[in-house]
């Protein structure tokens, strides 16, 4: 039986600082295993920094979006998601705390 | 990406990257012989970070070559065949443990001044590099430092050593940098400007490097190999003797004073360990 060739492959680097931390992308590396990889990993982005975990994922196995699709992030007004479009509650409950709402007042 | 552009990039890239690989020769020497076993492990550390160094930009400067059918062994290939230059400060000898400190202390300093202005570039992915890299070299400077001290503060044998280890460093420090402008040797300084991967000339960055360290230098009683060294206060630019650029000409051709040993030792570290790459790839067939 012959001896199996390996190829090097590149792998994307994550690492999580602690459990409840997010995995972080670090860098890149080329392997020709995943141990290999995740040898190299400590050894070249975690010699002073704590990790809790390490993850490497062989860049062709990642499925990203590209520049030409960033901008469909940023298209049109999201305020009705975001609290900043319901600033305006705060003036209202500062207001009807200090003169609470009545039927009589509503037409 | 313009054809030019990425050229440049690999230039520069492979060059540092391979750099940092020849830059920890010198300092290697001083493992074995560190003063004290703390030295030892942190000139130990300081040689393992400029390794990694070496990994992050073949990392990113094989990304670059790879659409011209390239990888990383033909980046380190190229230094053997001469296509791709060690940084001109890696040419010099280090005979004494000062010359340790100084490299650490100045010579870092100096990176630290142009890596800082490469960090801003407009190519990414390097920058991102840099950023991992500049923050290590922080610590560097500081190991440097801490031997350069307690050498100032030592006997007069000990501050005689570290007088006489600025000597040989300061006119490769002043190189470090490359020729001011208006010179043939500086072409490729217009690309980079031109395409933002850096914003200061060679001459800009070594007055930085002077307004930073004349004045700490002169604080340990040191005394800077260059009469004709002095500050004009109006316009605030530091005057000094040019040195003999035809020896850092002689440096590109890898003819400085140890550019042949470095490349010797460099070449039989890569045969040597040629067996652990092969072991690398290699998976070992096994009985089921």
């Amino acid at each position: 039986m012959a001896d199996e060739r390996l190829e090097y492959h590149i792998y994307e680097v994550f690492a999580q600082e602690s459990q409840m931390a997010p995995a972080v992308h670090q860098f890149s590396l080329l392997a020709s295993s995943p141990d290999m990889a995740l040898i190299l990993a400590k050894e070249n982005f975690l010699r002073r920094q704590k990790a809790w975990s390490v993850w490497v994922v062989r860049r062709d196995h990642i499925h990203r979006t590209g520049p030409a699709e960033a901008e469909m992030f940023d298209r049109m007004d999201k305020t009705y998601r975001e609290t900043e479009g319901y600033r305006y509650l705060k003036e209202k409950w500062r207001r009807y705390k200090q003169e609470p709402l009545t039927a009589q007042g509503m037409t | 990406m313009p054809d030019d552009y990425r050229q440049y990039l690999i230039r520069l890239i492979a060059m540092h990257g391979i750099s940092e690989i020849m830059g920890a020769l010198p300092e290697k020497e001083w493992v074995p012989r560190a003063p004290t076993l703390h030295r030892k492990l942190a000139i130990l550390a300081k040689v393992q970070d400029e390794l990694g160094h070496g990994q992050l930009l073949l990392r990113v400067a094989e990304d670059l070559v790879a659409p011209l059918g390239m990888n990383r062994e033909d980046l380190l290939n190229g230094l053997f065949q001469g296509t791709i230059h060690f940084h001109n400060v890696f040419h010099m000898p280090a005979p004494t443990w000062a010359d340790a400190g100084i490299i650490g202390w100045l010579v870092d300093g100096a990176a630290i001044i142009t890596q800082g202005m490469l960090a801003q570039g407009s190519y990414a992915p390097y920058c991102r590099a840099l950023e991992r890299i500049i923050a290590e070299e922080s610590f560097h400077i500081q190991h440097g430092e801490s031997i350069c001290i307690a050498l100032a503060e030592g006997t007069r044998a000990q501050r005689q050593m570290l007088q006489e280890a600025l000597n040989r460093w300061w006119e490769p420090l002043i190189f470090f940098f490359g020729p001011p402008p208006k010179s043939e040797l500086t072409k490729h300084q217009d690309l980079g400007l031109m395409y933002r991967l850096r914003n200061k000339t060679n001459e800009e960055l070594r007055q930085r490097f002077f307004h930073k360290y004349v004045p700490r230098i002169q604080a340990l009683g040191l005394t800077i190999p260059d009469p004709n060294l002095r500050l004009d206060k109006e316009t605030n630019t530091w005057h000094y003797t040019q040195p003999d650029w035809s020896k850092f000409k002689a440096i590109l051709r890898n003819e400085g004073p140890m550019s042949r040993a470095r490349l010797t030792l460099r070449h039989s570290a890569w045969e040597q360990n040629r067996w652990v790459r092969e072991v690398l790839s290699t998976r070992a067939a096994v009985a089921v």
